[in-house]
């Protein structure tokens, strides 16, 4: 109990042995545990911050986009409707212009076909005239000159 | 008297033969316990979805830790496993003796022994973290009036360290055996769990607080 000796100095090499072992076998994979879950959930965080931050720009870039479509639109939709109403109204024009054409053309027309039909009829009274009047000439009497005159009359008709 | 003597197990044949006590042996099964048992402990450990023992585990390191670290401060931070080994080696050794083994606490050579290793430890620290001069111009603080105090306390402090943990430690053994020899039943178990369980923790914990207190005041 009492006699101090090579005792001690075994104690000491057995503590510093204890000492070593504890820190390789206990203090050593306990700590590279902590401090790699640690690391991960730095990472885990790191990232996760990344990716929010992305997820925000590109939320922003989208809306950006979605602005710019929706004036694009409003600009498209304007310009179609000037361009659709001057082009109605060219047709309108058109068609008005090419209506009335059609009406001139067509009083021209009427208008030739009377004086035609007018011409016609005074040359073949004319014809008839001069018939009946070749054949009135072999008589003396006018009767024969009215009936021949009559009978082409009927014919025409 | 037979169970309170330190036996020697057995002799080297060397140097006219050394004998290796009891309390030397004593800590080789300490030992190989607490190194098979952080073995153990430390089987395939995970960085998520950890076991139950792995849980246990870490909680166990992260309460010495902090229970070591709140002794320490500065510089003294590094000594933190070495305080814990020593906390868990005493701890065990003074309450061994409920398993039939003899406390190595009780043979005055290991409590010497650690007295020592603490003393030596602290004024290492403190020519290291200071530097010699600054070391030595601290046993002259704050006058050089307290200088032999301050000398003799480089003594006295490892050897309160070492009779307090031996006489804490044979003085529980005696009362126990007196007790056990007057009251053999009921009443022995009661102060079992007092002068074994508490106050063998205890003077563990107050040994590794004291060596943490010198530890400190060397450093800063």
């Amino acid at each position: 109990m009492l006699d101090i000796g090579w005792n001690l100095l075994f104690t000491v090499i057995n503590l510093v042995i204890l000492f070593v072992a504890m820190k390789i076998f206990l203090f050593k994979p306990v700590r590279n545990i902590i401090a790699k879950r640690q690391e991960e959930a730095d990472a885990a965080r790191t990232e996760a911050e990344t990716m929010a931050a992305e997820a925000k720009q590109t939320k922003a870039e989208y809306e950006k986009a979605l602005a710019r479509t929706a004036a694009e639109r409003e600009e498209v939709l304007a310009t179609a409707r000037r361009l659709a109403d001057e082009e109605s109204e060219k047709i309108l024009a058109d068609a008005r212009e090419e209506a009335k054409d059609i009406r001139e053309a067509a009083e021209d027309e009427g208008e030739r076909r009377k004086e035609r039909i007018i011409a016609e009829a005074g040359k073949e009274i004319a014809d008839m005239v001069a018939g009946a009047t070749a054949k009135a000439m072999g008589d003396t009497d006018d009767s024969a000159l009215y009936d021949a005159f009559l009978d082409k009359v009927e014919e025409k008709a | 008297m037979d169970k309170m003597n330190v036996k020697t197990v057995f002799t080297i044949p060397i140097f006219g033969g050394i004998a290796v006590s009891e309390s030397v042996v004593v800590t080789w099964i300490i030992m190989a316990a607490l190194i098979l048992f952080a073995f153990i402990m430390t089987r395939g450990l995970r960085t998520n979805k950890i076991s139950k023992r792995q849980a246990f585990l870490e909680w166990m390191v992260t309460r010495l830790d902090s229970m070591v670290g709140g002794m320490l401060g500065g510089h003294a931070k590094v000594f933190g496993e070495y305080l814990i080994t020593i906390l868990l080696y005493i701890g065990i050794a003074n309450i061994v003796g409920i398993f039939g083994l003899k406390s190595p606490t009780k043979d005055l050579n290991v409590t010497i022994a650690l007295a020592l290793m603490s003393i030596v430890l602290v004024e290492a620290a403190g020519i290291y973290f200071l530097g010699i001069k600054r070391h030595l111009h601290k046993f002259i603080e704050p006058t050089p009036v307290v200088l032999p105090i301050n000398i003799l306390e480089v003594v006295t402090k490892p050897l309160s360290l070492c009779m307090r943990l031996f006489g804490n430690v044979i003085g529980a053994f005696v009362i126990m055996a007196l007790l056990e020899h007057v009251v053999p039943i009921g009443i022995p178990m009661v102060f079992s769990l007092y002068f074994d369980f508490f106050d063998g923790l205890l003077q563990a914990y107050v040994f590794v607080f004291l060596t943490g207190l010198y530890l400190t005041e060397a450093v800063e």
